[in-house]
């Protein structure tokens, strides 16, 4: 139908979706909230031969039996994005969205109800043959920055300010506080700001300016330019014990694992480029993501690599 | 132009420089005599002073290299001698060591690091080329900090993007026991202590490996499981003696140090023992506790994969039930034979976990860390609230302002830090 037609011939919907991809635009937010409630829809349509897909890469990797929730929860991100940028393009413009009012969260009766949904559930990025974990890290830290633009009397603020501390022998910056979001900011005379503490990005976000809005009360004319992501922090728990030294041997080219210095494996992953820390009880973080798409994807990748040493001995 | 000087013979200062075909000399003008002709010179500060240019010089050699680099090679050579590395290990060390301070994040370091990475290059060396070398030796023989030598280290292996393999801990064991002062007859070891050293190393080397298949090596230092496992070993070779005496005792007596987690690894390996012990038939009779079952760790050695597969509820079975329970959940599209394994594995795997259960309760092969959890305050998974921030909220006046100091506040704070 002219449906199905739009959708083959924008392939700026179907971005070319491998499990190493890192460009797919994820919304961060709503991943969480609607992964856990996402319902598996319990029957896929196996039948997609009236739907050419062959202009998609990797489409012979692509194992069509999607029916695990983590799977579901990215089709579900996958579908928001497409859903939304159909939206704009004004595909939907027939009656056929109408037959399916939730169009961003399908419930399992729906599945089979809105045909054009279906062609989308292939872009899952699919971690081929084996299952995906199940287990999503949790972000612990966020480092942000952003430039106030106006130069600070830094000792000023110390004075004028409850929740900051400024020793100017020990460290050139003022370390302020403040509850919610509990966060830690260090303050240089130059303007410039780095907010920690924080465990979302929007979190970060709000921290950074209630530091500005407290540097204006006290007086300077600061602005809030170039705020950025600078590092993310996660961690979670694979739930088996693994033997780092199995795992230093077969990843040598990635690994280090010196016991006498530390007792956990620094990975470090190259796409995308995370330092994992892996130690012997399951439990792993991960770090240098400036995007919270690269916390989970590296978990993606090292959860296979993981599950090998398992069984070991 | 005129040398300074005078002419030997007759004493004028008159020298002229001429030359003779393409051969410069040095001519006094008064009486003709040749002072000096035909000299290789390389600068013009030397072909000024006359004086010739020593061969080593000339040639450039020390000049391309730093004073500091050469001093460097001097003392990674130095080191590889007192280590008695063979002499393969030394051009690698002292390559590694010309690139890694070329790098700009070594060119401008100090001294005491320059020395340091000198110390990483002989230690990695050692490692690539399985030499069992432990970085508290290389630290202890450069006076160095440990965690100065560990940042030197790590920043050398990722600059120089070097892989290093692990320590093979059977290695380690061999020269760690080479340092034990066990094996010979001397005035300050009781005759029954003194030990054969191959006995020791073969029983010390088993007990390692059966640390190391229990979780008691992985993320752990490794220098004191075999000082651990060298103490038990040596034990259980000639119980009836030794049986009194302790940790401590021995490694003075053996002359090496006593690690802090030695004692803790000793209390791990011997916990280990007692639950295989307990799967030995003829030994359930005794009722063997920590003390005791040292004089049968022979037997236990002898027959450890038979003990470990009863004493511990691996957790591959564990895991085999736990999978096929997951399985048989509904799925659908892959074919059943999976599914099929999965289920009968889990018939046969759990009755016998249940009668292993009633026996003794064997507790899962898991690493220490995880059958002994630390208290830890953990987390809170992001609530609903936290997750609906979008960072664009609007902020109260009230919120900012309770962070600020009210004026009288400010003037105490004046008064009293005398503020500047």
């Amino acid at each position: 139908s002219q449906f199905k037609d739009d959708l083959l011939t924008s392939p700026q919907l179907f971005p070319p979706m491998s499990p190493y991809d890192v460009d797919l635009p994820i919304q961060a937010t709503e991943d969480v909230l609607f992964g856990s409630q996402f319902n598996q829809p319990k029957e896929l349509p196996t039948d997609f031969s009236s739907v050419d897909l062959s202009f998609l890469p990797d489409i012979t990797q692509y194992n069509k039996e999607q029916n695990r929730s983590e799977d579901g929860r990215e089709t579900q991100k996958e579908l928001d994005g497409s859903v939304s940028r159909n939206e704009d393009s004004g595909i939907f413009m027939d009656g056929s969205s109408s037959s399916c009012p939730d169009t961003t969260q399908p419930s399992p009766e729906a599945s089979g109800v809105c045909p054009p949904l279906t062609p989308m559930t292939p872009m899952t990025p699919v971690t081929p043959a084996s299952e995906s974990s199940g287990i999503v890290p949790q972000l612990q830290n966020i480092v942000s920055t952003v430039n106030l633009a106006c130069k600070l009397d830094l000792k000023n603020i110390a004075l004028h300010a409850r929740n900051a501390e400024y020793n100017p022998k020990r460290f050139a910056a003022v370390i302020m506080r403040i509850r919610e979001p509990r966060t830690t900011a260090l303050i240089f005379s130059s303007g410039k700001m780095v907010c920690t503490g924080a465990k979302s990005e929007e979190q970060s976000r709000l921290a950074a300016r209630k530091y500005a809005r407290v540097v204006q009360k006290l007086g300077f004319p600061a602005k809030f330019l170039d705020f950025k992501i600078q590092n993310m922090v996660g961690s979670c728990d694979v739930r088996f014990p693994i033997r780092l030294e199995g795992l230093v041997l077969t990843h040598q080219q990635f690994s280090s694992y010196e016991p006498e210095l530390f007792p956990g494996l620094i990975y470090r992953m190259v796409k995308p480029r995370i330092v994992l820390l892996i130690f012997v009880s399951g439990k792993v973080v991960l770090t240098g993501a400036k995007e919270r798409s690269e916390i989970y994807e590296a978990f993606e990748n090292i959860y296979p690599i993981l599950k090998g040493f398992k069984k070991a001995s | 132009m005129a040398a300074a000087g005078r002419c030997p013979s007759c004493g004028s200062a008159a020298l002229v420089e001429d030359a003779h075909y393409a051969q410069q000399q040095l001519v006094c003008a008064a009486c003709g005599c040749v002072l000096a002709e035909g000299l290789l010179t390389t600068t013009y500060a030397e072909e000024e002073h006359l004086r010739e240019v020593a061969y080593s010089q000339s040639t450039g050699q020390k000049e391309q290299l730093s004073r500091c680099l050469q001093r460097g090679i001097r003392r990674v050579q130095d080191l590889c001698k007192v280590l008695q590395l063979p002499r393969v290990f030394e051009e690698t060390a002292v390559s590694y060591f010309q690139r890694a301070l070329q790098h700009p994040s070594f060119h401008l370091v100090s001294l005491e690091k320059k020395e340091l990475l000198g110390g990483c290059c002989v230690f990695v060396t050692c490692r690539q080329h399985n030499w069992p070398m432990t970085m508290g030796t290389i630290c202890s023989l450069l006076y160095a900090k440990q965690e100065l030598f560990a940042s030197v280290y790590l920043s050398l292996q990722k600059e120089l993007g070097l892989s290093v393999p692990a320590l093979s801990l059977a290695d380690l064991v061999k020269t760690h026991l080479n340092s034990f002062r066990l094996f010979q007859h001397a005035s300050d070891v009781p005759a029954p202590f003194v030990e054969d050293k191959d006995k020791m190393i073969a029983r010390t080397m088993q007990i390692v490996e059966l640390a190391s298949e229990t979780w008691l090596v992985t993320g752990r230092h490794p220098v004191p499981i075999v000082t651990a496992a060298a103490f038990l070993s040596w034990q259980s070779l000639q119980p009836a003696a030794r049986l009194t005496c302790t940790l401590g005792r021995f490694c003075k007596l053996a002359g090496v140090d006593l690690p802090p987690p030695a004692h803790l690894r000793l209390k791990e390996l011997l916990e280990i023992l007692l639950r295989m012990a307990s799967q030995l038939a003829w030994l359930r009779v005794f009722n063997v506790d920590k003390k005791t079952v040292v004089k049968h760790i022979g037997d236990l050695l002898q027959n450890r994969i038979f003990l470990l597969k009863n004493a511990f509820c691996l957790e591959d079975r564990e895991e085999q039930c736990a999978a096929a329970l997951r399985e048989d959940s509904p799925g659908e599209g892959s074919p059943g034979s999976p599914l099929t394994t999965g289920g009968a594995a889990q018939e046969e795997g759990c009755p016998s976990e249940g009668k292993r259960q009633r026996e003794g309760s064997p507790r899962p092969l898991l690493p220490p860390c995880l059958i002994n959890p630390r208290k830890r305050l953990r987390t809170a998974a992001p609530s609903a609230s936290d997750s609906a921030i979008t960072g664009d909220e609007p902020i109260s006046d009230s919120e900012i302002e309770q962070y600020l100091r009210g004026p009288e506040e400010i003037r105490a704070f004046r008064k009293a830090k005398a503020w500047p």
